[in-house]
């Protein structure tokens, strides 16, 4: 909210400048965001008066002599609107405005012209260019313009906390700074002089929906000149924001700026009977223009302010155009009421309305200002417009809401702050802010005036009293620490160790969006698998990029391959640990399982560039390496197995199983989907449940006695059929090494001309290890004995 | 004999200055100390020589095995010695190759900042927890003291999924979780990701927070000042200042918005702090007794204090990034930046 600084001067004094202000308000929680200057600056510009006009002997201009008190100017001037005795702003020779123009002293056809008379455009005031800037016949002649007017102000941006209403009006503002200064705090002037024409003879107010409603006040104000506000009342609003409209309207919003509460003028005579019906839209009433002239779809819980035929105005949140005041109006109803704020909040969603009215109303303000905000403006019209205000205020379903007690023990004050302070300051500090200290009991009641509805509870008593005694003078002390063992639990810790081992092996952690587009399966052909096509969807999404909640993490982790590809970042390793979301049933009823993954990409040169390696692409090991790597350490019987996933080459893929439970999947990415995401080369992409993972125990690793005996070394290579997997061997070498095997490598697989077509050669190094000192012949037995278990079973020959 | 003596050793000595391999050297040992060599040659001769004269003439002899076995070693290190210098001197390496470096990866700038933040907490006898993303509108808002149509949800544009389920607008309902099924004292932080209908330079739809609480006995305002005091001085260095203002958040009273003195300028006005010398880094209060009342909790025994920060926030601070898309497009030149 934007605050003036002059204007708020009307309120109370302030012993601050606008800077000093903003830092008091700031440090007492009312947040100044920034301070401008309301008026650009205007050097060399001053009030003169016109004392003489003639024509100019050779051009359509005339030629003013303009009085600044310290001198008299003769200035040419094609303005239609300079007369004798008009106030106008003048620039000397030498001024240069806000549009860059510079006065210089100027011949115009024989007569020199000593300066200018300017409008409100010229001087960046206004958009105002059809003749001279009229100014108020009080302004003071020879003054500097900006000081004349009062445009030497400082606009205060404020936001105001969704539970101080109350802030967001002058009124409330200095309440905070005449509390902060221990200054006064004067209220405006609400005296009306009414007719002896009573108001229920001239308009009657029912509510029908008095739970939307909780309070509808009405005068009724006739004879009103139509006419522009007064300038200082168009100051006061330009200065906040608003622009200035009519007399009624500007008094209606300089009323809500100055009370925070909103009234509404409709034209007495265009109101059918002239009465008013509040009540929800009838079955027909479906649409309905507001004075912004769109047309509006109601819905049947919004509250509309009615005359007895039709709707006039969307209670709360904006009038309507069949009622608005014009040129023509003479009679006002005006209208200060109190609304359902939790309505408000809803039918200004709904109709995307941000008006000033239900940014009030939404937040719930106090229904005793209705009376005070009515006399204000009523007066107001009496005094600016001429207006004649009928005798008395229709005040329909009002219910007193008096002031709230309480408890306040002023013990617990110092126990919740950790403070000291003293009773008696706590009483100055709730009695400045208007609430009502009674002492003679124990606990304190403190009553709450109805425009403090944030007030609820003693600690919401205790804030107020800590804003204002300093919270920088508030001790600062550290909790005991009770014996409180810091630390995380198993999972956090255990993800820690892995991206340890992960960046140490090379890769590099992402953090990618947890919704997705729906599109993302499609494109990394995973949309085949039901459980993956599960996705929570979000019901108001940005955009459809993020429509969805994850079922997996490996189209991110293309994505985010793709991207880096498309800026010449070829050679990746990549991983993200993040949740995907998976739902029982769609749509959501019950709580989804948001199920820890970590995810891996490798693509491109597993070596980087350099002068002494030979370059070197990864490749399916690489991965499988850095999986094992992951999987290493927990109590699983892990199983690999070929995959079937269409993301991968049908080829080169596996899931592991872990319990009947594939707990990760890995392979090379599907030539297909690597076109879909513009990768070319070859990808690598494993997904592994960590939650799965975890649910074996990590044992500690249990220290083996180091051998007293040498070792003995034997390398053994075999021919195999082909298609026989590795793995087969080394599980039957392993039954048939016995206990003396300590360790199998396989340091060669090699196909090709040197051996027979249809068969492969795999060259396995073991080493033979007990507790004692192995002989030749022993070891060569065993070795002799696990080439005839392969050699039975696998037909294998020694090469 | 003594003259032919003398004339094996000079010439001996001659030849030895003369040698310049290991296998001339070799063949000098051969000529003279081998098995037919004139050493041995000379002893064979010793027959010929008087009785009485043998033992001097065999000392002698023997001598001159001595030397030329001593003469032999220091040429044989010497020549050794020659060796190696010119080995070493061969093998000079150009120095200014760059050397082989293991592959390093890096973690994301924001699990950097997270851990920083979660090592001064659980120094601080916290443990740190996590929660669902995927949240009942009663967490998320209704046990945090924000019931529908609160105005307060406004601070908070918040992706729905159904009328019930949302996605988490902050890390505060796993304080409800946590005061759900554990008694007090509690001493938690909780990391996580969080989701708010919000895109800018400055803003992401899905972002990270850490959320701190601590509820026991005898918890102040004052406790809350010096714990925030000590992580910002852990955080950002033992000189930083810090300001707490009144705020308003629903699930706590009182509220403050804390702010650090700027880690750019030191408190002196730059552009990063808006010239105001402070950042506005954590929202914090004492815990509404309303959000205790709901989890059954003891109001009359118990306070607590809860705090709140945006790890995004604190790492463009840190890091000096200006566009927080950065985090999510996952550059591999922005993430090698951080190793």
């Amino acid at each position: 909210m934007k605050v003036s600084y002059r204007w708020l001067k009307d309120y109370t004094s302030i012993p601050w400048s606008p800077e000093e202000l903003a830092e008091k308000l700031t440090m007492a929680g009312i947040e100044v965001g920034s301070i401008d200057s309301l008026a650009p600056d205007l050097p060399n510009v001053y009030v003169g008066e016109i004392v003489r006009v003639e024509p100019h002997p050779q051009a359509d201009l005339s030629v003013c002599q303009i009085d600044l008190k310290s001198q008299m100017l003769t200035i040419v001037c094609g303005a239609p609107n300079a007369r004798v005795g008009l106030k106008v702003p003048v620039a000397l020779v030498g001024a240069v405005l806000p549009n860059g123009m510079q006065i210089k002293e100027v011949e115009l056809q024989g007569v020199v012209s000593s300066g200018m008379a300017c409008s409100e455009q010229e001087l960046g005031l206004g958009d105002d260019h059809s003749g001279v800037m009229e100014l108020p016949a009080d302004v003071q002649v020879g003054q500097d313009l900006v000081t004349a007017l009062g445009f030497d102000d400082q606009i205060l941006d404020i936001s105001v906390y969704a539970n101080r209403p109350d802030l967001m009006s002058m009124l409330g503002i200095a309440r905070e700074v005449a509390a902060l200064a221990g200054t006064k705090l004067a209220y405006p002037d609400t005296e009306v002089p009414e007719t002896d024409q009573a108001i229920e003879d001239l308009t009657s107010v029912t509510v029908e929906d008095s739970d939307k409603c909780p309070r509808y006040c009405a005068r009724v104000i006739s004879d009103v000149a139509m006419k522009a506000s007064p300038l200082w009342m168009q100051q006061r609003l330009r200065a906040v924001g608003m622009r200035p409209i009519n007399i009624v309207v500007d008094i209606t919003n300089f009323v809500m700026l100055e009370t925070g509460q909103p009234l509404h003028a409709f034209d007495y005579d265009q109101l059918g009977e002239n009465r008013i019906v509040v009540r929800t839209p009838a079955e027909n009433e479906t649409h309905f223009v507001t004075l912004d002239g769109i047309e509006r779809e109601l819905s049947e819980d919004m509250l509309m302010i009615c005359d007895a035929e039709k709707p006039v105005c969307i209670g709360g949140v904006m009038g309507g155009e069949n009622t608005e005041v014009t040129d023509r109006t003479k009679t006002i109803l005006l209208e200060a009421a109190n609304f359902k704020a939790a309505n408000i909040r809803r039918t200004a969603r709904k109709l995307a309305i941000g008006s000033e009215a239900a940014a009030r109303f939404e937040k719930g303000i106090d229904p005793e200002a209705a009376i005070m905000a009515i006399n204000r403006a009523a007066k107001l019209l009496a005094d600016l417009a001429g207006g004649r205000v009928a005798r008395g205020i229709i005040d329909v379903n009002y219910v007193e809401v008096g002031t709230r007690a309480i408890e306040l023990r002023p013990g617990q004050v110092n126990s919740l702050l950790g403070t000291g302070i003293d009773q008696d300051a706590m009483v100055e500090i709730l009695t400045r802010l208007e609430l009502e200290v009674d002492r003679s009991v124990e606990p304190w009641l403190v009553q709450v005036p109805p425009f403090r509805r944030d007030l609820e509870l003693e600690c919401d008593l205790i804030e107020e009293i800590a804003r204002f005694w300093g919270y920088d003078k508030i001790p600062v002390t550290l909790p005991g620490d009770k014996g409180c063992a810091g630390g995380e639990g198993r999972d956090l810790t255990l993800i820690d160790q892995i991206k340890a081992k992960l960046v140490g092996a090379g890769l590099s952690e992402i953090v990618t969006y947890a919704f997705v587009n729906r599109q993302s399966l499609v494109q990394s052909g995973l949309d085949q698998i039901p459980e993956l096509s599960k996705m929570i969807a979000l019901a108001n999404p940005l955009t459809e990029e993020h429509a969805v909640m994850r079922t997996t993490l490996m189209p991110s982790l293309l994505e985010c391959a793709a991207y880096n590809f498309s800026r010449q970042q070829q050679d990746l390793s990549l991983f993200e640990v993040g949740s995907v979301y998976l739902a029982e049933e769609l749509p959501l009823q019950k709580r989804p399982v948001e199920e820890k993954r970590l995810a891996l990409l490798l693509a491109g040169e597993r070596i980087p560039l350099h002068w002494s390696l030979e370059p070197q692409a990864y490749d399916f090991y690489d991965l499988k390496g850095l999986v094992e790597l992951v999987l290493s350490g927990f109590a699983h019987e892990l199983v690999w197995e070929r995959g079937t996933l269409p993301i991968f080459h049908p080829g080169r893929q596996s899931w592991i199983a872990a319990g009947g439970r594939v707990i990760a999947v890995m392979g090379e990415v599907h030539p297909e989907i690597q076109k879909n995401y513009r990768l070319p080369g070859r990808v690598y992409l494993a997904e592994v449940s960590l939650d799965h993972l975890f649910q074996a125990e990590k044992p500690v690793p249990e220290f083996q006695v180091l051998p007293k005996y040498p070792s003995v070394d034997r390398d053994l290579a075999l021919l195999v059929s082909e298609d026989i997997p590795v793995g087969l061997l080394i599980e039957e070498l392993k039954q048939a090494g016995g206990s003396m095997l300590q360790s199998i490598e396989i340091f060669d697989v090699y196909q090709g001309r040197q051996i027979a077509e249809g068969q492969k050669s795999v060259a396995f190094s073991f080493i033979f290890q007990a507790d004692r000192s192995l002989t030749d012949e022993e070891v060569n037995d065993q070795l002799n004995h696990m080439y005839q278990a392969l050699k039975n079973k696998f037909d294998a020959k020694l090469r | 004999m003594e003259a032919r003596i003398q004339s094996v050793k000079s010439s001996a000595v001659e030849e030895c200055s003369k040698i310049e391999s290991l296998a001339q050297l070799q063949q000098l040992w051969v000529k003279y100390l081998g098995k037919k060599g004139e050493v041995t040659q000379l002893l064979r001769s010793m027959g010929s020589i008087p009785a009485d004269q043998r033992p001097v003439v065999g000392q002698m002899v023997n001598q001159l095995k001595v030397e030329l076995e001593q003469l032999y070693e220091q040429k044989e290190a010497e020549l050794e010695k020659q060796i190696q210098q010119k080995r070493l001197q061969e093998e000079a390496l150009d120095i200014t190759l760059p050397g082989r470096k293991p592959k390093i990866g890096s973690l994301h700038p924001l699990t950097l900042v997270l851990n920083e933040i979660k090592q001064i907490f659980i120094s601080m006898g916290y443990q740190a927890v996590e929660g669902p993303e995927i949240e009942l509108d009663y967490y998320n808002f209704e046990a945090l003291n924000i019931p529908k149509d609160h105005p307060a949800r406004d601070m908070q544009d918040t992706f729905y999924i159904t009328e019930d389920f949302l996605l988490r607008s902050h890390t505060s309902p796993v304080q409800i979780h946590v005061m759900e099924r554990q008694d007090p004292p509690v001493r938690i932080i909780v990391p996580g990701k969080v989701y708010r209908a919000d895109s800018d330079l400055t803003h992401s739809p899905m972002f990270h927070q850490v959320e701190g609480l601590l509820v026991d006995a005898g918890i102040t305002f004052a406790d809350l000042k010096g714990t925030l005091e000590a992580f910002a001085k852990a955080m950002f260095g033992p000189e930083t200042r810090i300001r707490f203002r009144p705020s308003y958040f629903p699930f706590t009273e009182p509220s403050a918005e804390v702010d650090v003195s700027c880690i750019i300028c030191r408190g002196t006005g730059c552009k990063v702090c808006s010239n105001t010398g402070w950042l506005e880094i954590l929202g914090s209060g004492m815990v509404d007794p309303r959000v205790l009342e709901k989890v059954g909790y003891d109001t009359e025994k118990v306070s607590g204090l809860a705090f709140g920060m945006g790890i995004e926030r604190v790492a463009m601070l840190k890091y000096g990034i200006n566009d927080i898309r950065l985090f999510f497009t996952n550059d591999q030149r922005f993430l090698h930046q951080f190793k």
